[in-house]
């Protein structure tokens, strides 16, 4: 697990969703909002937002279990020439842990199930992403370049676990 | 606002078109498991048309639906191909392979021309 610093910057919102299915789409729009205007083109945008609802559905199912009086709070940032978006959630250390690289040739053989898809998109997605753990609090760290080079699609950085 | 993934299926010669509308997500599984039954139902096509032109938002949970229908489909021998996907959600069929196995089309003018050349 890495230590990530919290960032410094321009705080551009921060709002807590409750852990009910669909709110990743509240939790999207929001962060939307908050960094329109702030240099991201457009595709980069769209890369983000995906990356959003997927963290934040990740905390609502796999962090707080679905658990309505939960709350995911999403903080937005501007630090430099980044837009760094967290997502914390009061799951700890996630149950399901690290997972597999998923493959779809895998999948449609039934040799993996056909969901896992999550972090592999968080992850190329985005520019940075890194995952914390403070006590019962886990949190995501979204970062994304404002007018930088495209997020790779193909890098990694080790995190996965299952959605 | 939600919107609920809604499917409507029709038939051409040699192919079903299943022409989704709404979010392709978790609430998706029994519209789409539904509209693929209906697809094949009738006339044994060769190959399944979802068309994605009004869609708005398809996660990670979309994509599992999308490839457990792949997996059906190249089971029963039958093509599927796609149309109306946006920049964005092309790229994410490219990022995840899809696009390997699911031939895309601008639209589905496009894909029905290039299905009734064959």
């Amino acid at each position: 697990m890495t230590s990530v610093a919290h960032p410094a910057g321009r705080r551009l919102d921060a709002f807590a969703v409750a852990s009910e299915p669909g709110n990743e789409r509240m939790a999207l729009a929001r962060v939307a909002e908050a960094v329109a205007g702030h240099g991201l083109p457009a595709p980069r945008l769209e890369r983000l937002k995906t990356a959003v609802a997927e963290a934040t559905m990740n905390a609502i199912e796999h962090g707080n279990r679905g658990r309505p009086e939960l709350p995911v709070d999403v903080e937005v940032i501007e630090d430099g020439d980044d837009i760094v978006v967290t997502i914390s959630d009061l799951g700890g250390e996630h149950a399901a842990g690290p997972g597999e690289e998923p493959d779809l040739l895998a999948k449609l053989n039934g040799e993996q199930r056909a969901r896992g898809w999550g972090l592999f998109l968080i992850r190329n997605m985005v520019d940075g992403m890194d995952v914390t753990t403070d006590g019962p609090r886990h949190t995501v760290q979204l970062t994304m370049r404002t007018g930088g080079a495209p997020a790779s699609a193909t890098e990694g950085d080790g995190h996965e676990e299952g959605l | 606002m939600k919107k609920a993934c809604e499917a409507s299926v029709r038939e051409l010669p040699g192919a079903a078109v299943i022409e989704l509308t709404g979010e392709v997500d978790g609430g998706a599984a029994g519209v789409l498991t539904a509209a693929y039954e209906r697809a094949v139902a009738d006339g044994d096509p060769g190959t399944v048309v979802l068309d994605f032109a009004h869609v708005d938002y398809i996660n990670s949970t979309g994509i599992a639906l999308i490839v457990s229908v792949l997996a059906r489909a190249r089971s029963q021998r039958r093509k599927v191909v796609a149309s109306g996907l946006s920049e964005h959600y092309r790229e994410i069929f490219d990022i995840t392979r899809l696009s390997d196995f699911i031939e895309l089309f601008g639209d589905l003018d496009a894909a029905v021309s290039q299905l009734q050349s064959q």
